[in-house]
């Protein structure tokens, strides 16, 4: 057994943060999948490991980290290998402010149209009995409001609008933002690309309007050298859903201004 | 180098990033701004993303060398690794792991708790001149609603519980230690500069709560904290709150 367990889901959002941290370390992991969609995170099982039923959670000889972007901060300092915190205190600053903006303001956007094309639909076929008892499963109280929304189709319609907003602002900001330096935070890759990227990587897929190499030329860059690294290409491989596979839009070479995408 | 720091009332994220200031000794020119009057949508950055865009709505800038930094835990990160003297995160990355946790969860559900319920108490005030400045559109909302008293009662609600929720965890946490990381830290900042303000609003979340009682008089005379208080104009600094973070949209 490997010193480190990682239960985690698609590599995509939050699971996909430490699964890239530890590849792009080298640091082999025994990995446990958990199907989101199918309610492993609140079966027993894993509530003995994580109580409040969240995912990813970290196993690192007796211990155990959840918090994905707490978890990668870890893991780049406890393991050898690449550095993906940058050494000036303003480089971490910047990276610290990056996640936290995408983690708390970005992402749950993201996360809600997501839900309501994608996680509400796949799971809404179960036996409506299965489905009310893994939702009262769930520890967080939460979370119990998402997955009814979730599976219910509840979004508002000025709640997803302002999701929306919140999209294409968004995706402003992070092509201004790598219009200033190569990477998102500082001048070397780190771990608010590896979040970025957990984030950001469908956006040609999902969001074609908004996101493209005529509009967003640096975004599309940026997506494209991340997934063109063997870490990012390993991780992405340990996908099971359509979800994951959106990245093989990112092995498409850049399509110059008036070429069909 | 050259470091301005911008903040309001020792209160919340301004008591912070003093407080880490001072314990860390780090020289920087203190200039005050109202931030209960949405005074930091007058500054010459107020439009740089970092700040305009920054999670924790009215919080105090930092400017180091021309660029404009936000949110208080990570200018306390940034004050802990260039200042001098013992350190404010514990040293091994479990440790640290655990300081961020915490700090994470402050940041996320006791800060946007503790800023409604201290904006309703001790409402802040901004003209419309000034609401036209504010760069983020649901930070301006967020005003408009305050503004205008609008305060739900699912939120109120929600709010104190996450006070009690989060006074009970740490009152767990100090069984057997003065600290929450072991040793005096910014976790112990960050959670007293949005708590200490809620002792007289959800007083029933620190009652029977002696180790919270006595850590909450520890911190506040810590030479660090002390110090960022005594830069208070008004006899009650925890009184002064100004548009905080975001509850939870979802989820």
């Amino acid at each position: 057994m490997r010193s480190v367990t990682l239960y985690h889901w698609e590599p995509n959002a939050n699971s996909g943060k430490p699964m890239l941290a530890l590849m792009e370390k080298g640091v082999a992991f025994d990995s446990h999948y958990l199907d989101l969609l199918s309610f492993d995170q609140h079966k027993r099982e894993y509530l003995a490991v994580n109580p409040q039923g969240t995912i990813p959670a970290m196993l690192h000889g007796d211990r155990v980290l959840t918090e994905s972007t707490a978890i990668m901060e870890y893991v780049d300092e406890v393991f050898a290998g690449p550095r993906l915190m940058p050494a000036d205190p303003r480089d971490r600053w910047r990276v610290r402010w990056w996640m936290k903006f995408m983690d708390q303001w970005l992402a749950p956007s993201f996360s809600m149209i997501g839900w309501q094309v994608f996680v509400g639909p796949a799971v809404r076929d179960k036996d409506p009995k299965e489905l009310h008892a893994a939702i009262e499963r769930i520890p967080l109280p939460e979370r119990r409001v998402a997955w009814r929304k979730a599976i219910s189709g509840e979004f508002g319609a000025e709640e997803l609008e302002e999701s929306r907003r919140r999209v294409a602002l968004g995706i402003r900001m992070l092509e201004e933002e790598l219009a200033r330096r190569p990477w998102l935070a500082s001048n070397q890759y780190s771990l608010a690309d590896i979040n970025g990227f957990n984030l950001a990587y469908g956006l040609p897929v999902v969001w074609p309007e908004l996101s493209n190499d005529e509009l967003t030329p640096r975004i599309l860059r940026w997506l494209r050298t991340i997934y063109a690294r063997p870490a990012t290409k390993a991780c992405w491989a340990m996908g099971r859903t359509s979800m994951a596979q959106r990245v093989a839009i990112l092995e498409q070479p850049h399509t110059s201004p008036g070429q069909p995408a | 180098m050259s470091t301005t720091l911008y903040h309001g009332e020792p209160n919340g994220p301004s008591l912070t990033v003093l407080a880490t200031l001072f314990a860390k000794e780090v020289p920087a020119e203190l200039v005050r701004i109202d931030l209960v009057r949405g005074e930091r949508h007058t500054l010459a950055c107020a439009q740089e993303p970092q700040v305009a865009m920054s999670v924790e709505g009215e919080g105090p800038v930092l400017l180091v060398e021309g660029e404009a930094m936000t949110d208080s835990v990570f200018l306390a990160c940034y004050l802990d690794d260039v200042g001098q003297g013992a350190a404010l995160r514990p040293t091994d990355p479990y440790g640290r792991w655990e300081a961020m946790t915490w700090c994470r969860q402050m940041i996320e559900r006791t800060a946007p708790a503790a800023a409604y319920l201290g904006c309703r108490a001790h409402p802040p005030g901004a003209d419309a001149a000034l609401l036209e400045r504010i760069g983020s559109v649901d930070l301006r909302a967020r005003w408009e609603q305050i503004l205008a008293g609008n305060f739900s009662e699912d939120h109120l609600g929600d709010s104190r519980t996450k006070i009690r929720q989060a006074v009970e965890k740490i009152e767990k946490r100090l069984a057997g230690r003065q600290w929450l990381m072991g040793t005096f830290s910014i976790a112990d900042i960050e959670s007293y500069a949005w708590l200490a303000g809620m002792v007289p609003l959800v007083p029933e979340a620190f009652a029977w709560r002696p180790r919270t009682e006595a850590w909450l008089a520890r911190v506040k005379a810590s030479p660090a904290v002390a110090k960022a208080l005594s830069l208070a104009r008004t006899p009650e600094p925890a009184a002064s709150w100004s548009v905080g973070p975001e509850i939870n949209r979802w989820g």
